[in-house]
């Protein structure tokens, strides 16, 4: 009975472990073709952010990715890096310049390595609080009245891209943006980007506006 | 000997005065208008950024023009910069920098406003 208990646990974990490999070789192998793709000459993978200066934010070639795992829902990296479409209208700390979409395209091998190997980079700041992406009243006033967040965040408005120019858009944010993230954002930039050209919002918003806003962004379509 | 430091703080003190382009944080005031305010009043100030889409509801302010900015205290001016457009009735597309800057980021840039639109206050 001993025997057959054993073995039973043993055909189980075996199971287990050749589940989860895929996943493990992913990052690993995920990390090599970020290095052999040189992906890290645009995008840090190392946190935290030591940006202390406007000329440091300048400095930076393309958005840090040291915190992708909590920033991102699953799934869409891995997408995008494949086929990858402009996410800011403007070319990245360019108030002039259009984003000309020239970001380069990944293998699909190399696009799920990739994403699952960025995927694995968390922020501790993070918290799992499980913050639904609902498109909420409350959420709604405060991004389109209270403080205007469409100035900079471009939306689909009846079909159509509505909004600024200046900030990454919400359009498809449903598919790209983790609300806890978005939430941990807005609580406590500066442990994410020291230096930018949002404003911080944290003394301004209260908890619970900032998590009712947190649930509207990530509700973006 | 007196004399020599007592010049050499004069020069140092004038030299500080000179510099008032630059803020306690040390960044110059033209870096942090191009940096936060240009994504709306534009570069030059002319109210011309690109958040300046036709759908808005109302355009950024143009910092070159006298007679618009001189409407404008520059008490005015410093609260509309801190706790955003609504503090002076005006949009809430003009967001709050008071968590974002200093008070003397905040005050260094109304000067460069003043400069930019070469007038004075009501």
């Amino acid at each position: 009975m001993i025997i057959r208990r054993l073995f039973a646990a043993g055909l189980l974990s075996a199971a287990v472990l050749l589940w989860a490999a895929p996943s493990f070789a992913g990052v690993d192998e995920g990390k090599k073709a970020f290095d052999a793709n040189k992906c890290a000459g645009c995008h840090q993978v190392q946190g935290p952010a030591k940006e202390k200066t406007i000329k440091d934010q300048l400095a930076k070639k393309g958005p840090e990715l040291w915190y992708s795992g909590s920033k991102f829902k699953s799934g869409f990296l891995e997408k995008w890096l494949a086929s990858p479409q402009p996410i800011r209208p403007l070319a990245y700390n360019s108030v002039t310049d259009r984003n000309r979409g020239d970001h380069p395209k990944l293998s699909q091998k190399d696009a799920s390595d990739v994403a699952a190997y960025l995927m694995s980079l968390k922020s501790p700041e993070v918290k799992p609080l499980g913050i639904a992406a609902v498109e909420s009243p409350k959420g709604r006033i405060i991004f389109l009245k209270k403080q205007s967040c469409y100035g900079c965040h471009s939306m689909r408005v009846r079909g159509k891209m509505a909004g600024g120019l200046s900030g990454p858009s919400f359009i498809g944010a449903t598919e790209r943006l983790n609300p806890d993230w978005v939430y941990s954002y807005l609580k406590n930039p500066k442990a994410f980007k020291p230096v930018k050209m949002m404003p911080v919002y944290s003394g301004i918003l209260n908890e619970a506006e900032m998590k009712e806003l947190a649930s509207y962004v990530g509700s973006l379509n | 000997m007196r004399v020599k430091w007592f010049s050499l703080s004069i020069i140092t003190f004038a030299f500080v005065l000179s510099a008032g382009a630059s803020t306690a944080s040390g960044e110059a005031v033209e870096d942090l208008y191009r940096f936060h305010c240009a994504q709306c009043h534009g570069l030059k100030g002319m109210g011309d950024g690109p958040n300046a889409t036709k759908e808005m509801p109302v355009s950024p302010r143009d910092h070159t023009s006298a007679v618009e900015m001189k409407k404008l205290t520059d008490a005015d001016i410093i609260n509309a910069i801190t706790e955003g457009g609504p503090a002076t009735s005006k949009s809430s597309l003009m967001p709050p920098y008071g968590k974002t800057l200093s008070k003397a980021e905040i005050s260094s840039l109304k000067d460069y406003l003043r400069k930019l639109c070469n007038c004075k206050g009501k």
